[in-house]
């Protein structure tokens, strides 16, 4: 997993993007950017130079979920890897998100380990 | 007009029996177009006392609807125009805002905590050359015996304290996350409360109608009660709107407010 990479924390919480931004400092990941929803986040994205993804799902504007569709269905963002952390817990939710192309689903309230495991988990899959 | 529900559908019956009556006996005589007036005007009764029951029925709705807005801390008014934000929905974002700034205190204080255990760390560093130092004098000097593994044993005792110490300020902060959460929640009973007030103020212009065309007049005093009899120091909770005239913002101002009262 390369340090340096460039993340972009999505959630309308300020607290929770500041928790997500700690835990990723802690793993050693200090390039991280912020947006407070989707239609914020899509912009920053379309840019280019983000290289992995951590999104709420039930934000005002645009939802994290129908972020994660645009994001895969733009050619120059479809690859990049998805990790929605949210207190949407329903397993038809769930399955959705993963019929959409995520790469990771932590359900809050979660713990430090948890969420460094998942992203773990991403990146050695990526390999 | 009638006064009140009950008495009013009795009386309907009993009106009802004795235009019967009538009818039956005006029949009996062969008076057709007096039955028909009789029938007229048993149709005009009914229609009478149908709308005057709606009517009734209405305004019972109507000043049902002004307590439960009251209750909301938000006046409706019967021409529909809502203010923008209802007290009740005031004081849940109120909650929201207040959490988010104590979480964000609380990471601040962890935070500022987390730069005195990297300084721990770094001491920790600084303290294996002096271990080095103890180990080359207890080979010279017999009484330092044992010296040089006890501070060792120390020292990863230590180390092992720092960042267990670590481990439980990162706990602090992932459990912030419960503003996130209970903010979550917050916002659907906002959502669910603007929703009903909007239902309230379409409903509350039905009923306004209604009451216009069956003659049932609101009453002015009602609301008039409604306000004179709150007490006006009824507990209310923590004050959203400091700058409020009847409300003091901070400690001196109710030392203040002591103080000239001789205290």
């Amino acid at each position: 997993m390369n340090k340096d990479m460039k993340i972009l924390v999505v959630d309308d919480f300020s607290t929770m993007r500041r928790i997500i931004k700690n835990l990723l400092r802690d793993l050693g990941m200090t390039n991280v950017l912020e947006a407070d929803d989707g239609q914020t986040a899509l912009p920053i994205l379309k840019q280019g130079g983000i290289d992995f993804l951590v999104t709420d799902w039930n934000m005002p504007g645009m939802t994290g979920i129908d972020l994660l569709k645009e994001v895969r269905s733009d050619p120059n963002l479809a690859a990049m890897p998805v990790l929605m952390v949210t207190a949407e817990a329903k397993k038809e939710q769930i399955i959705a998100a993963a019929q959409a192309g995520v790469n990771g689903y932590v359900v809050k309230p979660f713990t430090a380990a948890v969420l460094k495991e998942k992203i773990d988990k991403i990146f050695q899959r990526l390999g | 007009m009638i006064s009140d529900t009950g008495s009013g559908l009795s009386h309907f019956e009993m009106e009802l029996q004795l235009k019967a009556q009538e009818l039956v006996s005006v029949l009996n005589e062969g008076k057709l177009s007096d039955a028909m007036e009789v029938i007229r005007e048993l149709h005009e009764f009914r229609h009478q006392t149908f709308f005057s029951e709606v009517g009734h029925l209405t305004r019972g709705l109507h000043e049902a609807i002004k307590s439960f807005s009251s209750e909301l801390g938000r006046s409706l008014d019967v021409d529909g125009t809502p203010q923008t934000e209802t007290d009740a929905a005031e004081r849940l974002n109120y909650v929201i805002e207040m959490t988010e700034k104590n979480a964000h205190e609380t990471m601040d204080r962890v935070d500022r905590a987390l730069t005195f255990v990297d300084k721990l760390d770094k001491q920790s560093e600084r303290f294996k050359d002096l271990l080095l130092l103890v180990g080359q004098l207890e080979k010279e000097h017999d009484s330092l015996n044992g010296v040089y593994d006890r501070t060792c044993a120390l020292k990863e005792e230590s180390e092992q304290t720092i960042s267990t110490l670590r481990e439980e300020l990162t706990d602090i902060v992932v459990s912030q996350s419960y503003q996130d959460i209970t903010g979550q929640l917050i916002r659907r009973v906002i959502n669910l409360v603007t929703n009903v007030e909007d239902h309230l103020v379409a409903l509350m212009g039905m009923a306004a109608q209604v009451e216009r065309i069956s003659g049932v007049e609101m009453s002015a005093e009602s609301e008039d009660e409604q306000t004179n009899n709150k007490n006006p120091i009824q507990a209310e909770g923590p004050q959203i709107k400091k700058e409020r005239a009847d409300v003091v913002s901070d400690q001196d101002e109710v030392d203040d407010l002591l103080s000239s009262l001789g205290f």
